[in-house]
């Protein structure tokens, strides 16, 4: 092993990995959080941060595309792990270590920089017109023969898999710009309509998502460096013309709802406007949280210990997100910390007293309380108006009511731990899990993120923590939609 | 060794050890400095991020701007205050006092929240 | 001041400053995942043989510009503070120097976020620039509450003035603000919203390899001469009983860098959009009101 392998071997040692996550893969996410913490890695929050992109599950095609575009923008070295919805945890620790070995694969790399340099750089050019999706697949593939050839025979299968879930994910294609301004992709049918009046309502305002080619007009052509327009301006809410920019939240972005996507329409860091939409996985499970109670309602016979311990772990995951949104990376470790010895079975007199220690050290911290205080408040009234139901329908208020709820629901959880009767009723973490309630927070996301500034949208977004795999997995089952 | 020839020495070792990880990273990263697009969560841009950002909080701008003037003369009063005595403390915060008026006055009129 | 400048504190300072660096983040490693003393050093490796990368239509001096000013004015800073009671370069308003290299961090900052061309980091740019108006003031009122002390902006006369009596007893809430500051003007632990993980890593989101290797270790280093300024300010600079004033020096430094460091585990991250308010209507009138008591006690 030469001398830059084996520095390569002790750089990354402990990984620097950012995770996507496909619908229907939460459990592969957890897996792979807990063995990245067992190596004393990280989940970066960037691409130019990561030497590890981990893809958790089979995405479908629109998050297929994005995969690609991270993976494209990522520095070398780099590797690429996928990992599909039903991988065990030894596929996990195996596919980790393959891709340290990439890394330090020092031919591999350089001949994957040489591809990519002889291949040139990205520019708006190429996909122009609103064909970037296509465009990125194309170089993206390219890039993963280059890598992978070069590399162990791993690589090289993980390329031919991700054709093959590209053509897949045509089955169930669902291109956001076919899909021209409304919101609500993934809302049911009733939802849409509560959409279409929350689209009245703020239809004052320009600049809305996807209407970009109406107002690009000739100010694109007049100045367009490197072949991308320059921010245009549109109307605020007080009549000031302010420049405008189209941030998207999500699909690939850390401590975010997996396949959640917020376009976002910016003035400064103020949400002018946002707009929902859902990308799928190729694969659509149903949801891991809500699996107990889905399956007890399939006739299974099911303890209620084995669901209040879902119950737990899933509350307990939402509060790691929100605590990492707030930037309490170290509370947020906790909580995950927690969730994971919940979920692998730890007994209730182990962790019921860190779980409490949690609590107090979060819910008693006057600094997240002042955080989180009025942000994303949700009232009665519009909680009714977009029939939110589950716990942050229980739990009225900001975000820090929404976090405090959970806290109480996990503390009642761990205490049925030991409870061995037959569980009753579909009462999941996010409410009955027949009625899919994460499609009512997506439709009041619009409402709620109005005005919001960036830092509030995100906390928002992690106090409700919407479970889009419920989404996902009712479209999979009414034909049509 | 003249101060001014340690801090130029020291500048020096800095610019070298800048250079050398420079250097270090053009000799052992693999070739080139790939091109990408602005993160944007897995999407390409339909803008240039530059651009006329709207600060909302502007108004604090000024407040900072009067206040921060007036801290061009406080480090100097702070060095004479014991040899010229009361008058300078008495003058000094009879002016701070002027300003923390107007502080409070932005503060009525909502210049420090924006949210 | 244009005293020589003995060789040995032309050395040690780089040495010490690294070495003080590196330790804060050993550190922080140690209180979050873990990964033991050499996981700064990992992490440094893994960024030197990482590629530099382009966003489309940089401007590519600006960032560098940015980037490199971050450990530029740590250096700069670092030279006027005493070790003991020797320091590199003995300027009369070495307090007046810090606080003017302490400031190139808003220009560093905005230029980074700048010069990369991308949302995230320029959002996390503009963030800073409000979290600079939020703190500099008080800052300032913290330094020159010191300087008032002691009737000098000289860190080492500062530091001889609190032979009888440190700073930090009759001017807690001097130190207090002090403290506060250092987190905001190295954008660390609760105050470091300009490069936070909900921006995807905000003003350094699009920064990797050797730049993001330089810009982290600035900051470190930047962290480190904040803890190190707050010694002759407010802790009596190398004063203590046995051990030689050096060594004092270093004992009080290494003690505010790993609190500075821990402070990041017990906080969430502060905004400025509910922070400014109490920077303004708070802090101010406080560190104001520290200023004229510690001025009345000065005339007398």
């Amino acid at each position: 092993m030469g001398l830059t392998a084996r520095l390569l071997r002790f750089a990354h040692a402990h990984p620097r990995a950012f995770v996507i996550t496909a619908p229907g893969a939460t459990r592969t996410r957890l897996l792979v959080e807990a063995e990245l913490r067992r190596r004393n890695g990280r989940m970066v929050t960037s691409p130019a941060a990561a030497a590890m992109l981990i893809v958790c599950g089979r995405p479908g095609s629109d998050l297929t595309a994005a995969v690609d575009t991270i993976w494209e923008d990522m520095p070398g070295p780099r590797s690429l792990v996928r990992l599909d919805g039903s991988a065990s945890a030894e596929r996990v620790v195996a596919e980790l270590d393959r891709a340290a070995g990439r890394l330090a694969d020092t031919a591999a790399q350089r001949a994957d920089a040489e591809a990519r340099r002889e291949r040139g750089p990205w520019s708006p050019d190429s996909d122009a017109d609103g064909m970037n999706e296509h465009g990125d697949q194309a170089s993206g593939h390219q890039h993963d023969h280059a890598a992978s050839s070069e590399s162990d025979d791993g690589g090289g299968h993980e390329a031919i898999r991700h054709e093959d879930e590209d053509h897949d994910g045509d089955d169930n294609e669902h291109a956001p710009a076919a899909d021209s301004g409304h919101a609500g992709h993934g809302a049911g049918s009733s939802d849409e309509d509560e959409q279409h009046r929350e689209h009245m309502e703020h239809g004052g305002h320009a600049g809305h998502g996807n209407h970009g080619s109406g107002h690009g007009g000739h100010q694109h052509h007049m100045g367009a460096p490197m072949g991308l327009a320059m921010a245009e301006r549109a109307a605020d809410r007080d009549g000031l013309k302010l420049d405008v920019l189209h941030v998207p939240l999500g699909p690939a972005l850390p401590d975010w709802p997996a396949g959640l996507v917020l376009r976002l329409t910016l003035q400064g860091d103020v949400v002018q406007a946002a707009e929902v939409a859902v990308m799928e996985g190729a694969a659509d499970g149903s949801s891991f949280w809500d699996e107990p109670w889905l399956r007890s309602a399939a006739g299974e016979q099911l303890t209620t210990a084995d669901a209040e311990r879902r119950r737990a772990a899933s509350h307990l995951d939402s509060v790691g997100r929100l605590l990492a949104v707030a930037g309490w990376e170290s509370a947020a470790d906790q909580a995950r910390e927690l969730r994971d010895e919940i979920i692998a079975g730890a007994p209730e007199s182990d962790v019921a007293p860190r779980v409490a220690k949690l609590a107090r050290r979060t819910g008693r911290s006057r600094t997240l309380r002042w955080m989180l205080s009025d942000v994303g408040v949700i009232d009665r009234d519009m909680a009714g108006r977009h029939g939110l139901i589950g716990p942050s329908a229980r739990h009225l208020g900001d975000a820090f009511a929404r976090l405090a709820g959970w806290l109480d629901e996990i503390g009642q959880a761990l205490g049925r731990l030991d409870d061995s009767a037959p569980l009753l009723g579909s009462d999941g973490p996010r409410g009955p899990v027949e009625r899919r309630t994460s499609a009512a927070v997506l439709a009041m996301l619009p409402e709620l993120l109005d005005g919001a500034e960036l830092a509030a949208a995100r906390l928002t977004v992690a106090s409700l923590d919407p479970d889009i795999d419920q989404v996902t997995a009712a479209k999979a089952e009414v034909p049509g939609e | 060794m003249q101060p001014y020839v340690a801090v130029l020495a020291l500048l020096g070792l800095l610019a070298a050890v800048v250079a050398a990880v420079y250097a270090l990273s053009f000799a052992y990263t693999p070739p080139g400095a790939p091109s990408a697009g602005p993160f944007l969560s897995g999407t390409r841009p339909r803008e240039h991020a530059l651009s006329r950002h709207h600060v909302r909080w502007y108004a604090v701008t000024m407040v900072f701007l009067a206040f921060d003037m007036e801290m061009v003369f406080m480090y100097p009063w702070a060095v004479v205050v014991a040899s010229v005595g009361t008058k300078a403390v008495v003058e000094m915060f009879a002016f701070l006092a002027l300003l923390i008026v107007g502080v409070v006055y932005a503060w009525r009129e909502g210049a420090f929240r924006w949210a | 001041m244009s005293e020589p400048t003995p060789v040995w504190a032309v050395v040690a300072l780089p040495l010490v400053l690294a070495a003080l660096a590196y330790s804060a983040a050993a550190l922080d490693t140690a209180f979050r995942a873990g990964g033991g003393p050499a996981a700064p050093l990992r992490e440094g490796v893994r960024l030197i043989v990482q590629q530099r990368r382009r966003t489309l239509a940089p401007d590519v001096l600006l960032m560098r510009i940015g980037v490199i000013s971050l450990p530029t004015a740590a250096l700069l800073a670092a030279t006027v503070i005493p070790l003991g009671d020797t320091s590199v370069w003995d300027l009369p308003v070495s307090v007046v120097w810090f606080n003017a290299m302490e400031v190139v961090a808003w220009g560093s900052l905005w230029l980074t976020g700048w010069g990369v061309n991308s949302a995230f980091p320029l959002i996390g740019g503009y963030r800073f620039l409000a979290q600079g108006l939020a703190y500099e003031l008080p800052h300032m009122f913290a330094l020159i509450t010191a300087g008032l002390g002691a009737g000098s902006l000289d860190f080492g006369d500062v530091a001889a003035a609190q032979d009888d009596l440190w700073f930090v007893v009759w001017m807690p809430v001097a130190f207090a603000v002090y403290l506060l500051s250092a987190l905001a003007m190295t954008f660390w632990g609760p105050l470091d919203h300009p490069v936070a993980d909900d921006l995807a890593g905000g003003v350094a989101a699009e920064l990797s390899g050797p730049d993001r290797l330089l810009f982290f270790a600035g900051r470190f280093a930047l962290l480190t001469v904040a803890a190190a300024a707050a010694v002759p300010l407010f802790l009596g600079g190398g004063a203590g009983p046995w051990l030689p004033d050096w060594a004092w020096s270093l004992i009080k430094t290494c003690a505010v860098l790993a609190f500075l460091v821990w402070v990041r585990q017990r906080f969430p991250v502060i905004r400025m959009d509910r922070f400014m308010t109490a920077a303004w209507m708070v802090l101010i009138p406080a560190t104001l009101l520290q200023t004229l008591v510690v001025g009345i006690v000065v005339v007398n």
